[in-house]
């Protein structure tokens, strides 16, 4: 499923479509963004390599990690690059995001948007891009020029897919949804065993951390053009070695609020079959061979067991389980036969 | 006779003698309403003729899926098929290229007559749901079929509108991306709208205005919630007293829940688009005809004008399907029964409890 996602980055826009955009988002349950984000940042990278792409270099914004980081990475996925490459070029917002140095800074206005602005004026060549981390320039400007950054990178003709990584925990859910309505893929890292709230610090959930801390649930929701949402979900395991994604071992319900509530229960719990086999039917044969005696109010049965007064006739059974459960059965005649196969309908005359 | 009656009392129906006359695209309707269509037949049959002239439509996108965008199509292109003018306004930096996916009316009715289910088998068949094949007999109005032009079209989505309808129009596109306060979109609304002023007797022409995506976070305007809300306030109240209807779109997961209900109170009819889950076995077994939906729409609050009486439809949820990729159509969901208890209001769902998302069920 990381490789759907990285097909859809390489293949790319269509005409007159806005450019796929992925964004990748943790939060600190399942803190994995930064190795998801580094695998598909290498895979990305060397399908454009490998030529696969219509897209001919790769621009990664680096927020939270210098650039000299990548070149380090893309060495350790086997992929050798110096810095004078031209298929790849780091923006460097990491050593001096708001420009210090050059005293360009106003306040709120830094250099990312400028830099990138330069590079996508030169020629026809389609770049991606890759946002080190969204919450580094949500730090310095609104939410509404970064929105309007990345929509416009989105609709630019030269950029062919974006992708930025996002901390949920770190913005209010106003800004998280922000992002997600911008972006055509939505990667969401989940733990795989839930904590419950405020007990980080017990003894008894540490076991459950360390747990969280190895694996994860990694959910995609892909916008298809036909309007629908695509949902795939696998597992994750982070290595030494970097990031492992397996398809999830068992079939998790993802919706759970599908099945309709219907007024009639189709299934039945354990307790609740047998309290239905222990209920004894009201007729005159069980099935078993005995005929049972049905206590009738009239004391008509020759061996009455219920020597009652008249006045409590509720319990007329005894049911091997004392649930509050009767059935209260008064037969017609005393002239008719236990069980008789006669319809008694028959005797209308329609 | 005269036009003018002497009230003897100021009970007494004042009657004219004849209905107003309407230009194209204009029906009576009830209570003294006239309606425009919304351009689908569908829909229109689902709110009792169309939009009322005077109310403010309101859609809440899902921001998966761009299906509020055929709607709006199917909108616009009914406009201006019929001559009424248009205000689009929109967060692209372009909105005249939007106009160019405007579909084109269908040309021949045969084409897209319902065919019945090939599967079918013959011999006995048990009519479950037995609702969906009444079909169009149960057609009341539609429209005038005496030479004039339709009521409502149905839309190919296929062929994009003619271009001569696109440039003869009166069409205002503005971009509200760059907005940094509404003042200006007010000024245009208002300059727009004074072209249709409400007085007894004809209505040449109606005014459709359409804002797509209004909350949308490209624009700077838009954490200015309170501007934003007298700005829809003040767009409903001049859109009442003139002959004109505005659909405005916008996305609640954007919105703060508070604004997000303040808004969807000021609409005169609220409907919200939701997208639908591929491939979702679940939801394959329990609706027929799964693999056709493009979305779902859900009808929350129907317009009424001049009443007290509310619309209690039988059905909110419908499924928005593309017959053979073509044209819009909306059918009800036929699907297991369910718990009639929920009840309905905007924010929880109508009668299908099915979502994508599990346990939010706010359409």
């Amino acid at each position: 499923m990381a490789e759907s996602i990285c097909r859809a980055l390489r293949d790319g826009a269509l005409e007159g479509e806005l450019a796929p955009a992925l964004t990748i988002k943790d939060s600190v349950a399942s803190p994995f963004g930064v190795q998801v984000l580094d695998h598909v940042l290498s895979q990305f990278f060397s399908c454009i390599l490998a030529g696969k792409s219509p897209s001919r270099g790769l621009i990664v914004v680096s927020f939270s990690r210098s650039p000299s980081f990548y070149f380090e990475l893309l060495k350790i996925k086997g992929i050798s690059v110096d810095s004078s490459d031209k298929r790849i070029h780091i923006l460097d917002c990491y050593n001096d995001p708001l420009g210090w140095k050059d005293r360009l800074a106003e306040t709120g206005n830094f250099r990312a948007p400028s830099h990138e602005a330069s590079i996508l004026r030169g020629g026809k060549i389609r770049f991606s891009i890759a946002i080190d981390s969204v919450d580094e320039m949500l730090r310095h400007a609104s939410v509404s020029s970064v929105a309007r950054l990345l929509s416009n990178l989105r609709s630019h003709d030269q950029i062919s897919s974006i992708f930025w990584l996002l901390h949920s925990d770190l913005h209010t859910g106003r800004v998280t949804s922000v992002l997600e309505y911008l972006s055509s893929m939505v990667a969401s890292l989940e733990p795989s065993i839930e904590l419950a709230n405020g007990q980080r610090g017990d003894m008894e959930n540490f076991s459950l951390i360390e747990h969280n801390s190895k694996k994860g649930k990694f959910h995609v929701r892909f916008k298809k053009r036909n309007g629908r949402v695509r949902v795939m979900s696998e597992e994750v395991h982070i290595e030494q070695s970097g990031i492992n994604f397996t398809s999830l071992s068992t079939e998790g319900a993802i919706n759970h609020g599908l099945v309709p509530k219907v007024q009639f229960n189709l299934q039945l719990s354990e307790k609740e079959r047998i309290d239905k086999a222990n209920v004894v039917l009201p007729f005159e044969h069980q099935g078993n061979g005995k005929p049972i005696e049905i206590y009738d109010g009239r004391r008509s049965l020759v061996n009455s067991k219920h020597e009652r007064p008249v006045a409590a006739v509720e319990n007329v059974q005894t049911n091997e389980d004392s649930s509050w459960g009767e059935i209260i059965y008064y037969r017609d005649s005393d002239d008719e036969m236990p069980d008789s196969d006669e319809d008694p309908d028959d005797d209308l005359d329609i | 006779m005269a036009t003018a009656k002497i009230r003897r009392s100021s009970f007494s129906r004042n009657l004219s003698t004849a209905a107003p006359s309407l230009g194209p695209g204009l029906m009576c309707g009830p209570n003294g309403t006239v309606f425009l269509s919304s351009g689908i037949p569908d829909l229109d049959k689902v709110l009792g003729g169309g939009f009322p002239l005077g109310s403010l439509v309101m859609v809440m996108e899902d921001a998966e899926a761009p299906h509020h965008m055929l709607l709006l199509r199917n909108f616009m292109a009914q406009g201006l098929v019929h001559g009424q003018p248009l205000l689009y306004a929109s967060p692209a930096r372009d909105p005249r290229g939007f106009l160019g996916t405007l579909p084109s009316p269908a040309v021949s009715k045969d084409d897209k007559s319902r065919e019945p289910d090939p599967n079918q088998e013959k011999g006995l068949r048990i009519a479950w749901q037995y609702k969906k094949y009444f079909g169009e007999n149960q057609l009341t109005f539609d429209g005038q079929r005496d030479g004039k032009r339709e009521y409502s079209n149905e839309f190919d989505l296929r062929k994009p509108l003619e271009r001569h309808l696109i440039n003869g129009q009166r069409i205002d596109c503005v971009s509200i991306q760059d907005f940094s306060d509404l003042s200006t979109l007010q000024d245009r609304c208002a300059t727009f709208l004074s072209q249709f002023p409400r007085n007894d007797g004809s209505i040449s022409c109606a005014g459709r205005i359409a804002i797509q995506s209004f909350c949308s976070p490209q624009c700077a305007y838009s954490n200015m919630e309170w501007e934003i809300l007298s700005f829809i306030r003040s767009l409903k109240s001049t859109v009442q007293s003139l002959n004109s209807v505005a659909i405005i779109t916008f996305t609640p997961s954007l919105l703060s829940p508070s604004f997000c209900k303040r808004w969807q109170h000021m609409a005169d009819t609220l409907l919200s688009v939701k997208a639908i889950q591929d491939e979702d076995k679940e939801l394959a077994l329990l609706l027929t005809g799964y693999q056709d939906m493009v979305g779902f729409l859900n009808v929350h609050k129907v317009a009424r004008i001049n009443t007290q009486v509310p619309v209690i439809l039988e059905a909110t949820t419908f499924s928005i399907k593309l017959q053979k990729r073509r044209y819009l159509v909306l059918e009800c969901l036929n699907q297991a029964p369910v718990d009639g208890s929920s009840g309905t209001s905007y924010g929880t769902s109508g009668s299908c409890s099915s979502s994508s998302k599990t346990g939010n069920l706010d359409f």
